[in-house]
């Protein structure tokens, strides 16, 4: 009697004990599914496919070798390389044209980025400094020169038509313009400019204290080159910090302005 | 509600935290990735030459490609010109000249904004159109994709950016095919060193030598040096470097540059053509005949230089001078002692 009911007890805990296991594979494998595909769908890029394109077709390959070379018919002659669009000479009655990067023998393509086109310098208290920062990266394989120019849309201003003045750095002998950065260090010094430091800058900005003002494209003035280079390379990289100090009667409100970036190859 | 009951509550809570928390985790690491608004866009090609005769059109396809966030693009032609006589341009905010621009996408215009999502490329497919009758010459523009701004933060201080990205457009119109080559040596000098006789400089035998090659085009189109720089020494030893063939536009001046590596020479202060660097003795001359085409009148040029090793000389004269004397002074202490 006794050892059936040790074996009925044994029996009944087994059980519970499966179904506690039970409860929690199925709460695991649940958990488990679960955060697999939230981690999947949270860190998942967008796949990148070379498509070709116009208004009439559009087809997804990648680069096929099969299309270069030179092609000829009674009213023309073309030669192209593959993965180079409107690349090479092409030469017809009328007219004789040279493009891309076969004629340039670039393998880099011109391309131009900016880390972060919304600058925040947040909410500008007086004789305290804002300050943002963002980078711009060139890559850059063409024969000659390559620059990036800057110009603000008008100053930095409130919709009502308060204006922060452009910078003129710290004064006196220390006093900056568009083309000649000096040290703007002083708390009393207001004005809105910026300063440049990494690859292909200005030699204007010796330290991280040297800034200028941007020119005003409202004052008509010229847009000014903040990097050049004729080197060949992938990623020249620059950082652009911006700076903004407020004078203690500067009227309250959301100051703005846009800073145009042109970035263009040489000729 | 019995213990079993209370113990299943619990352990769902429990679940529901850890998938919060995780959650919670996720999404601000993902967040801190994507919360700056980047623009990244490249253009092909970044240049383009035509040689093109009035009442011609052509097309050319371009591919503006977004590497950064979905972004609203402009697609607009503005004119430019040379800035100095380093190749830089100086784009200007009138459109002139004869030359028509339109594209032929059926859903694009230019001067009319579209999306361009995360990893995509757009084909531009440019007209180029010359009307009859219009006037020869040199035409210079560039093809901007330009970015449309964030919107305001209310509230804060904000400098938004406006991002562009240009590739040149060089159009050379001519009724006959012909066109017209000016060329002018500006400067062909060596730089630095002393002067003391006319064209005529001395340098270091360690110095490194900067060569300063600027042509002017005198012309109304533009036209492309091909040739070499030659360097003779007085025992007849020759080293060329090959020119880079760059653009020199209408009516402006273009320094030269050289290369024996297709290495551009950057590592000096000012620009230059090109820097010799070796140990040189003697008088050397440097000279280049550059041709501008078939058919084109060629131009010459020449300079030369002397190169002594000045340091080393004097580096020897002291330590011999400095022997000499340290020599005498223990030969006459010795003389002292005896």
């Amino acid at each position: 009697m006794r050892n059936t009911r040790k074996v009925k007890i044994q029996k009944v805990k087994m059980q519970k004990l499966k179904s506690k296991c039970k409860s929690f594979f199925n709460t695991f494998n649940f958990l488990l599914v679960f955060l697999t595909f939230t981690f999947l769908l949270l860190t998942s890029k967008p796949l990148l496919a070379v498509s070709m394109e116009s208004s009439r077709f559009r087809i997804e390959s990648a680069n096929t070798s099969s299309a270069a070379g030179n092609k000829s018919s009674d009213n023309y002659k073309l030669s192209d390389t593959i993965g180079q669009l409107a690349a090479g000479e092409f030469s017809s009655t009328g007219y004789v044209i040279k493009a891309g990067f076969q004629y340039l023998h670039s393998i880099i393509p011109f391309r131009f980025s900016i880390s972060d086109i919304n600058i925040a310098l947040g909410t500008l208290t007086p004789n305290t400094s804002s300050t943002a920062t963002t980078v711009l990266s060139v890559y850059f394989g063409g024969a000659g020169q390559y620059q990036v120019t800057a110009i603000e849309e008008g100053a930095l201003k409130t919709l009502s038509g308060n204006s922060v003045p452009d910078t003129s750095c710290d004064g006196g002998a220390e006093t900056c313009s568009e083309s000649q950065a000096k040290t703007w260090s002083s708390s009393t010094a207001y004005g809105f400019g910026y300063n440049m430091s990494g690859n292909d800058v200005p030699a204007d900005f010796i330290s991280g204290t040297q800034y200028r003002p941007f020119p005003d494209r409202t004052a008509a003035e010229s847009p000014v080159v903040i990097m050049s280079s004729s080197d060949v390379g992938k990623n020249r990289q620059s950082t652009m910090t911006f700076k903004a100090n407020i004078s203690p009667i500067q009227p309250a409100g959301s100051y703005q302005t846009i800073i145009n970036f042109v970035a263009t190859p040489s000729f | 509600m019995t213990n079993k009951q209370i113990n299943f509550k619990f352990l769902n809570f429990k679940y529901l935290f850890v998938v919060f928390a995780y959650l919670v985790i996720c999404l601000f690491g993902y967040l801190r990735e994507a919360n700056a608004q980047q623009v990244n866009l490249s253009i092909t090609p970044p240049l383009l030459e035509l040689v093109i005769k009035p009442g011609k059109s052509i097309m050319v396809a371009y591919r503006v490609e977004n590497f950064g966030d979905p972004v609203i693009l402009t697609a607009k032609l503005v004119n430019f010109e040379p800035k100095d006589n380093l190749g830089n341009i100086r784009l200007k905010d009138d459109f002139t000249g004869p030359v028509r621009f339109s594209l032929d996408n059926a859903d694009l215009q230019l001067d009319q904004p579209f999306f361009l999502k995360t990893g995509d490329s757009q084909q531009l497919l440019l007209r180029i159109r010359l009307p009859e009758g219009a006037p020869a010459g040199d035409y210079y523009y560039t093809l901007l994709a330009e970015t449309t701004p964030p919107n305001t933060t209310e509230g804060i201080g904000s400098a938004r950016s406006r991002a562009s990205i240009g590739s040149n457009i060089l159009i050379t119109v001519t009724d006959s095919g012909v066109v017209e080559v000016k060329p002018k040596i500006v400067l062909f000098s060596t730089i630095g060193g002393l002067a003391f006789v006319r064209d005529l400089r001395i340098y270091d035998s360690f110095d490194k030598i900067p060569l300063v090659f600027m042509v002017e085009n005198k012309g109304k189109n533009m036209i492309k040096p091909e040739g070499q720089i030659s360097l003779k020494g007085n025992f007849g030893e020759e080293t060329k470097y090959d020119i880079i063939p760059k653009n020199i536009l209408s009516q402006s001046q273009r320094l030269i540059e050289a290369t024996p590596s297709s290495q551009l020479v950057t590592s000096h202060q000012q620009p230059v053509t090109l820097i010799l660097s070796g140990f040189f003795i003697g008088l050397y001359r440097l000279s280049t005949q550059v041709t501008f085409g078939e058919n084109s009148p060629t131009v010459f040029a020449s300079t030369s230089f002397f190169a002594f090793p000045f340091k080393l000389i004097a580096g020897l004269v002291t330590v011999i001078v400095i022997t000499i004397l340290i020599i005498k002074k223990f030969s006459k202490n010795s003389d002292e002692d005896s």
